[in-house]
Parts: structure tokens; sequence; C-alpha cells
């Protein structure tokens, strides 16, 4: 089953190699031309803090139609009104409950008859426990998987159609440091965390197989960020891995989706966090991990 | 000051663990780590009625461990069973166990403990793949392809870890797949699935070696396709780096790995360059090179296992 290099493939190859290679060094210089996120419909879950409001207030900003889920009334009332203040009133709340699949289908047809396709979906809510392994509950693992994981395949599902039908749209994942290597103390959450990416990717890939090159696909892994999720932690070398301002990676997501950047790793020294002998010592010495961990729902 | 003569502590002690566990690695490339003594262990298969499993099973039974095999298909497990009974070992204890199901996991594992033992070296194997494109995979078989490939793990890790803890000493084999690693085309459910085997199995390492617990060792298996069934219709354009994989070659790099208390294993080698380029090149560069290599195409032809009536 051998294959017959041709020196046509083999200089398409090397043409198209060089080419992007040179192309990414250069955007690495001079800022990539940003598209337009007006009039997009974007949607985005957990819009009630953190994070998720940052998102949501940001493409406010941009002039895009915004969609908040949340399951907190009070946190998605407040992202509303902070989001009303700009003076753009095409801001839609529901409240959902993403570990629940049937209330995501149910949202997601009221999303798509009150407002329209989505184009641009944001999967950002999570949770976590943070407990050693031994002491955290079945029921809490069922729950990372169902709302750190599951809801991005559920809400998937709901507006992929429409994406694939117009050949439009945005992918963005939110998974995490912890989605790229396995850290101490996290064992459920790590596991839905690199589910997330893990699918997010698979999907991109079966995207530019289909060649439906006009839906874009974001992952983002960001290093623990300082919202109230991640409460009481700290890191053992905060000069080199400090907890991230929120606003600072809010900021860095809405450029990587308006270049359409694939992945986002913050801060730029966790690229290299999945390269094998990287993991090893990440994991041996336990570098990497937060130093104590009280978590909340996010 | 203190603080500062406290961080310049911390480095050099973490400069010395560096220097030495990179010199250990160097060393052990060249000569090969001696292989532990699995006489006696109690070695957990799941997913032992075929293919990997049953060829795992038969390995262990060739030295003497006491075998417990699970699977879901009672005669699969009972025709392993009398294949390592003939390899020369006389404890084998089969059980019929949904791994989908938490509370059959649980209560399979209470027996266990009670007829057998404490389990040993617990091998997750049992692994199901649905190889479709996205919007026809129904919402049933994404959540199955969680509940065994993912979940299982966590099930007997919460069963069979405490004992472990307790006598410090126990081998945790996580089999995921090159599709843990990296996304595939038609495998959207499979590679969150395995990408989350991957991520648990080396949260649990993290957190036992943060815990003290070197006696429990992991062990993380990452093939690409292998010649089992499971993968019917899988074609690779480039067998040289990328080939289908035998399972003879398959089991004999996990049992060495295993042996020799190995923490990653990626199969082909191949896999260890492409985690290395995935990490650093910039995305579209790497797409050149998966298109040229034809890496999104070896899920074309994709047929699953032929269910026999």
């Amino acid at each position: 089953n051998s294959r017959n290099l041709s020196t046509e493939e083999i200089s398409i190859f090397w043409g198209k190699f060089l080419d992007y290679f040179v192309e990414s060094v250069i955007f690495h210089i001079i800022p990539k031309p940003n598209k337009k996120a007006a009039g997009e419909i974007m949607l985005t879950t957990g819009a009630g803090s953190g994070l998720g409001r940052l998102l949501a207030l940001k493409f406010v900003h941009f002039g895009a139609i915004v969609v908040l889920w949340d399951i907190n009334q009070e946190s998605l009332d407040e992202t509303c009104r902070l989001a009303k203040e700009y003076g753009f009133s095409r801001v839609h709340a529901y409240i959902c409950d993403c570990s629940k699949r049937h209330e995501i289908c149910k949202v997601a047809e009221q999303v798509k008859k009150e407002v329209g396709d989505v184009t641009i979906l944001i999967n950002n809510a999570r949770v976590l426990t943070g407990k050693l392994f031994l002491e955290t509950s079945d029921d809490y693992v069922e729950k990372s998987f169902l709302v750190n994981t599951f809801p991005h395949i559920w809400t998937y599902k709901a507006f992929f159609p429409a994406m694939i039908a117009f050949n439009h749209g945005h992918l963005v994942c939110i998974s995490s440091a912890a989605g790229l290597i396995g850290l101490n103390g996290l064992g459920d959450y790590c596991a839905s965390k690199f589910a997330s990416f893990g699918f997010a990717e698979s999907i991109y890939f079966e995207l530019r197989k289909l060649k439906k090159h006009g839906i874009q696909t974001t992952i983002v892994c960001p290093y623990f960020i300082k919202t109230g999720m991640f409460e009481g932690c700290s890191t053992k070398y905060p000069d080199v891995l400090p907890l991230l301002k929120p606003e600072l990676v809010a900021n860095k997501i809405v450029s990587a989706i308006l270049e359409d950047q694939v992945y986002l790793i913050t801060p730029k020294m966790a690229y290299i966090a999945p390269w094998l002998p990287v993991k090893k010592i990440t994991t041996i010495f336990c570098l990497a991990g937060p130093k104590k961990n009280v978590g909340k729902t996010g | 000051m203190p603080s500062k003569m406290k961080a310049g502590k911390d480095l050099l002690i973490f400069a010395g663990k560096f220097m030495y566990s990179f010199w250990d690695t160097l060393f052990h490339y060249i000569v090969p780590r001696p292989k532990k003594n699995v006489a006696g262990e109690i070695v957990l298969i799941t997913g032992s009625g075929s293919g990997i499993g049953r060829l795992l099973a038969l390995r262990f039974a060739h030295l003497g461990a006491i075998l417990v095999l699970w699977d879901i298909n009672p005669e699969g497990n009972q025709e392993t069973c009398e294949l390592a009974k003939k390899a020369g070992t006389s404890r084998v204890y089969t059980y019929t166990c949904n791994c989908s199901d938490r509370e059959d996991i649980y209560r399979v594992a209470a027996q266990v403990k009670k007829e057998v033992g404490d389990v040993t070296i617990l091998i997750n194997n049992a692994g199901v793949v649905t190889g479709k494109q996205f919007l026809e995979i129904p919402d049933e078989c994404v959540e199955k392809s969680f509940d065994v490939n993912s979940k299982a793990h966590i099930w007997t890790y919460k069963a069979f870890l405490p004992a472990m803890i307790t006598n410090n000493h126990g081998h945790l084999v996580c089999i995921s797949s090159s599709a843990g690693l990296i996304g595939v085309s038609k495998l959207s459910d499979y590679c969150a699935s395995k990408f989350a085997a991957i991520g648990f199995a080396e949260s649990i390492f993290s957190e036992l070696y943060a815990q003290g617990y070197t006696g429990i060792k992991s062990t993380i298996v990452c093939p690409f396709f292998i010649k089992t069934g499971m993968f019917e219709g899988c074609t690779t354009e480039n067998p040289l780096l990328l080939p289908i994989l035998e399972p003879d070659y398959v089991v004999n790099k996990i049992m060495n790995a295993i042996l020799e208390e190995q923490v990653y294993l990626f199969m082909p080698r191949f896999l260890y360059f492409v985690l290395f380029l995935k990490s650093f090149l910039p995305t579209k560069v790497a797409l050149v090179l998966c298109e040229y290599l034809k890496i999104f195409e070896v899920m074309n032809c994709f047929t699953g296992r032929v269910k026999k009536d």
C-alpha cells in the first residue's frame, strides 16, 4: 500500500509549507486583519459571571447580537444590564441548565425561533470541584462531564446544521490548561476539559475534510484565571505561571476569534505543555498545579 | 530575603532532580530497565473477551499472575479464560460486567474483592467506537462512548485505588488511543472520550506522586489503529510512519511498558514526533503536513466490527 510520491505532490507540499510558515512569522509581527462581528449572532454559555460576562460585553461593543445563557438568574440579569448600558438593545438572555440535554435542546429551539441562527458559539460554562480524587463524590464526577463536556456536544448538535447549511460560523471552545496536562487534585476536571478539547479539535478536522472553510474554530486553553472559580488558589511560582487577569484573557480570546486563530494558549509559555518531556517534568515536580483548591461553579 | 533564599533553594533542588531524571532517562534509553516480577499479582483486565485484552491476559497468565477478566460478552471471556489456563495459570476468574454501567462496575468490583482479593494491576482496556460524522452520531452513542471509554476508568479507580493506596502498591494502566492525543475526523465522540481518559490518568498520576505514593505506578498507552477488527476498514497512506499496528507488536510493547514501569507509551514512535510538532508548529503549516501525509483520510472506509447475528 505504498504511495508513489510524484514530484508534483512534493513541490505542492513544500510550496504550501513554506508559504504558511512565512505567513505565520509575518503575522507574529504585524497583526492579522480582524473580521467583522457586527450583526453576527453570538451565543455564550455561562454568561452570568467571569469570562462569559466579559466576552458578552466585548461582542456587544462590536455590534453583535448577543444571546446569553446561564443557570443563575441574578448573574444573568446583571450581565444583561451591563450589556444594555452600551446602548444596544439586541441582547437576549435565557435561563438554561447546561447539565441537562433536553433543556439545551429546548432553549436552543427558542433561540432559533426568537433570535435566529447562532453564528458564533462560545462554550464557556464550567464547574470545578477541586478535591482530591477519592474525596470527589461520583455525582460531582458526573457533573464535571455534564457541565464541562456534554454541553459542547449538545450545543454543536443544535446550531451546527445551520452553520453547515450556510457554510458560515465560528465555534469557540473554552477549555483550559487543565485540558492539555493532567494536574494534581483535578482528576475529574482534567478529564472533562481534555474531552472538550479533543471534541473541538475533532470537529475542526471534520469540517476541514468536509471543506466547510466558512466555519472557523477556536480552542482556548487559559491557565487559571482570577475569577471566583479559582478562589483560594495560588500558584507555586507566580512569576512564571501567574493567575491570569480575566480582562487580559477575554481580550486575547476576542482577538483570536476575530483573527480566526485556531489554538489560543495563555500564557504563551504554556504552548509547550503538551510536549511529553515537559509534561513529565511538570507532573512529577507538580510545578503547574494550583496550591489550594476551593472551587465553585463558574 | 528569606523568601528569596527559599525560592533559590527550591530552584537548586529542582535543578538537581531534573538533572538526575534527565541522565536516568538517557541511561535507560540504552540500558533497558529491569522488568518487574508480576507472579502472584492480581491483574484485572476490562474488555478481556477479545483483541488486545485477550492477548494481555495470555501474557500475564504466562508470567504467573492471577487473572481477573471482565467483559460484557461471557462467551468471549470464557474463551480467553480457557486459553489463559492453557498458557500456564490456574487462577483465572471471569466476570460479566457492563462497563458502561457504574453500578454494575461497583457490584462486580465488590465481588472481586471478596472472591479474589485486592487488584494490584488495573488495566482499563474496554472501548467502543462509533465512527460516524458528528451529526449522524445518535446521542445515546455519544453517551456510551464516554461511559465505556472514560467513566469506566474513573469508577474502576474508585473501586480499586483505596487498597492500592493502603498498601502503597499497584499499577494503573490506561489503554487510550492516538485519537486521545489528536482529533480525528469521524471520531469526535471517540476522541473526546479518549482525551478524557488520558487527562484523568495523568491527573491521578500527578496526584499520587504529589501525595508520595511512589509504590503506585501509572502507564498511559496511546496506540494508533490496531488490526483487531475494532477499526476495520481504516487505511493508512503511510505504512512506514503510521502503520495499522499488528496486535502482537502492540501487546509486546504494552507488556514491556508495564514491566519496566514506563509512564507514556505511544505507538508507533512517530506519534512522539507528532505531539512535539503539534505543540509549536503554526496551525496552517501543521495542516499542510497532515494533508500531505493523508492523515485526514484514515477513517474514510471505516466499517468497524461486523456484528454476527
